[in-house]
């Protein structure tokens, strides 16, 4: 699989290493070039730096060949128009965006993208380990 | 008519003032910039409130449930986007309006079923087309649903057009040039006989696929050879 992911923070450079891995072909945008030293030193995906919501960047990115895009900068709206860019204008198939408000979550879940807030997904594992705990 | 208008910049801050200045409308103008907000409360008062037009919560304790129109005109595409789309989708807001700070990004906003989109570097695009004596077409509005468009053109010394009567023309299929403005400013509702002189102003109603072809009839050079 061709993969896109915007935004290599710690969830998406583990995610790129990951996929990478299991020998898919990646590409990693980031507005900031020094985030790139998360990746493993034996990473042979391309690195590109620039906004993951701009439309030049994600066609040099090459999204509209992309079997998958993923959205996962700390940024909810970046992410949500970005997402939508690869989404409607490079019809991309298989979007997934990462967003910390559950509700806004939500809302574009019922749009169409596949959403998940770390919100919510960080208070359930806080939750479960107390239960397990008692 | 109760009017949301997210980002408190220089377009918002203009904004709120104008609607405010108009009785019928109760405004609320948020930013989430905590010292920008407060600054414009102490001149504007409550009218401006603190906080992100994009979430769900804040939203919701602004009213925007009972709100008519949202409008976003912050300088970050994402943020009037997504505020948009949480107005329309989560609160039933019946009109929101986008400010589009990427051209590019008009589209897209369209598609998403932003109801209007704003965009300062098109607007300023159209003026200089119309200032610029090579710039001579000027898409003037899409006609709804029936993929005609009404145009504003300059007829170009050389063109077929020039010296033409309208009937000898042979303008695209369902195109109609509706009305002739003469140099020195002279309307005319043309008919078969009206000749077209270099620096008349047309505008016209033609098919969007026309454009090329209507273009060159009329501000194109004529082919030589």
């Amino acid at each position: 699989m061709r993969v896109v992911i915007m935004g290599c923070g710690r969830v998406g450079s583990t995610l790129a290493a990951r996929l990478e891995h299991e020998g898919n072909t990646l590409t990693v945008i980031d507005t900031d070039p020094y985030s790139f030293r998360r990746l493993p030193s034996d990473f042979q995906g391309e690195t590109l730096v620039g906004s993951g919501y701009d439309d030049h960047v994600l066609e040099a990115a090459g999204v509209h060949e992309a079997d998958a895009f993923f959205a996962l900068t700390q940024g909810d709206n970046r992410n949500l128009l970005g997402a939508q860019i690869a989404k409607h204008i490079f019809g991309v198939k298989v979007v997934v965006v990462r967003v910390s408000d559950p509700f806004r979550g939500e809302i574009f879940a019922n749009l169409g993208l596949r959403t998940f807030s770390p919100t919510n997904i960080g208070a359930q594992m806080a939750y479960d380990a107390l239960i397990r705990e008692q | 008519m109760y009017i949301i208008v997210v980002g408190a910049g220089t377009v918002g801050y203009g904004l709120g003032l104008e609607l405010q200045a108009m009785a019928d409308h109760e405004v609320v103008l948020v930013d989430r910039d905590r010292s920008r907000s407060g600054e414009l409360r102490e001149e504007l008062g409550e009218m401006v409130v603190h906080g992100d037009g994009t979430e769900v919560v804040f939203l919701e304790s602004v009213g925007a449930r009972r709100a008519d129109m949202l409008i976003a005109v912050t300088g970050d595409d994402g943020t009037n986007l997504v505020s948009c789309q949480v107005a329309k989708h989560w609160f039933k807001v019946a009109r929101t309006i986008a400010r589009v700070n990427n051209p590019r990004n008009e589209r897209l906003f369209r598609e998403l079923g932003i109801d209007s989109t704003v965009s300062a570097t098109g607007a300023i695009m159209a003026q200089i087309e119309v200032d610029l004596p090579e710039h001579t077409f000027i898409p003037l509005m899409k006609l709804h649903g029936s993929g005609l468009q009404l145009v504003d053109l300059h007829v170009i010394a050389g063109s077929e057009a020039e010296g033409a009567a309208l009937r000898s023309l042979h303008l695209p299929e369902n195109s109609i040039i509706s009305l002739v403005v003469h140099e020195g400013g002279s309307p005319e509702v043309p008919n078969g006989d009206t000749v077209l002189r270099a620096g008349d102003e047309i505008i016209a109603v033609i098919p969007q696929e026309a454009e090329p072809e209507f273009r060159h009839l009329v501000a194109g050079a004529t082919v030589s050879g």
